[in-house]
């Protein structure tokens, strides 16, 4: 079944189209505005820019259940065979551990983060509602748990072969990569780390710079 | 600075990522300041973000049994926590 994808277009032919890897899990709740901010400053920089729906996540009508870290590399692979023209993929944090797949012109990632950390921290949001419910659980027992069924993770309830891809997903390396994070001085981005807030925001200087440092790339990758 | 004026700064603008408090409001924390409970923002899954992100920036491991309600509850008691943690 075909995904969502919000596309954004030039008028006129697309000097290339930036696939946006989005975050997984709540961190693509948490970004989605300021991506979309990005796109749109890089449509009128004359990029095409899409942003698919991850199967299970977003508007996808996929139970998120039925869906594996693989799943989601294929998709991305589908999404990209889809492209006429150069093609640029930019991740942002988990985005990284399933953007490898697609042949590209270029590559970028914001903040890419390694899938161990990421379960991690989901786990431990459900310990931390777990002690709230007066119920113990440890990051031991969830993963005893993990093995044979399905677990509810922060309002996600992931597979036993989603949970064993992701706590072993690492970022693949690529070339040509151009891989930025936050903060101040060479390669990075200024900016707030939206992905880590508890409740949504936007950061409209953060998505400029985003597209400026994403079209400046290219151009040091041979697109004109 | 020193070492605890650094754990205090970083732990600051830590909870300022992720609570969204705005460089004032984190500043203006005290030992006493309520956080989990106290902070409408700090919820189980921010609890699970400023754990990650404190092992992250502080350079710490923190196992989930050494986690009680307590260390939450105030800023004094979370900076002290994480001194604890960094002197190890």
């Amino acid at each position: 079944m075909a995904e969502h994808c919000f596309r954004i277009h030039p008028t006129g032919t697309p000097r290339a189209t930036i696939l946006i890897v989005p975050p997984l899990f709540e961190e693509a709740n948490r970004t989605r505005r300021t991506l979309v901010l990005a796109m749109r400053a890089l449509t009128a920089d004359g990029f095409a820019a899409l942003l698919p729906d991850l199967p299970g996540q977003n508007e996808s009508l996929v139970p998120l259940e039925k869906v594996e870290l693989a799943s989601w590399q294929n998709a991305l692979a589908e999404a990209a065979a889809t492209i006429d023209g150069p093609l640029i993929i930019a991740s942002l944090r988990g985005g990284a551990l399933i953007d490898h797949y697609p042949k590209a012109a270029a590559r970028w990632r914001l903040a890419p983060i390694g899938g161990a950390s990421l379960l991690r921290t989901l786990m431990r949001a459900r310990i931390a509602a777990d002690r709230e419910a007066g119920r113990t659980s440890s990051l031991d027992s969830l993963q005893a748990e993990a093995s044979t069924v399905p677990l509810l993770l922060a309002g996600n309830r992931l597979s036993p072969a989603m949970i064993a891809q992701l706590g072993s997903a690492e970022i693949q390396p690529v070339a040509p990569l151009r891989s930025v994070t936050l903060g101040s001085g060479a390669d990075v981005i200024a900016g707030t780390p939206l992905w880590l807030r508890a409740e949504p925001g936007e950061d409209a200087a953060m998505a400029k710079a985003i597209a400026a440092d994403i079209a400046a790339w290219s151009k040091t990758c041979g697109i004109s | 600075m020193t070492e605890p004026d650094t754990v205090d700064a970083t732990l600051r603008a830590l909870l300022a990522d992720v609570l969204g408090l705005g460089e004032d409001r984190a500043a203006a924390l005290t030992a006493d300041s309520g956080l989990f409970g106290a902070l409408p923002e700090f919820d189980s899954m921010a609890v699970a973000t400023v754990l990650t992100e404190m092992e992250d920036r502080l350079g710490i491991l923190i196992d989930d049994d050494e986690i009680d309600g307590e260390i939450f509850e105030t800023y004094g008691n979370l900076l002290a926590f994480s001194l604890r943690k960094v002197g190890e």
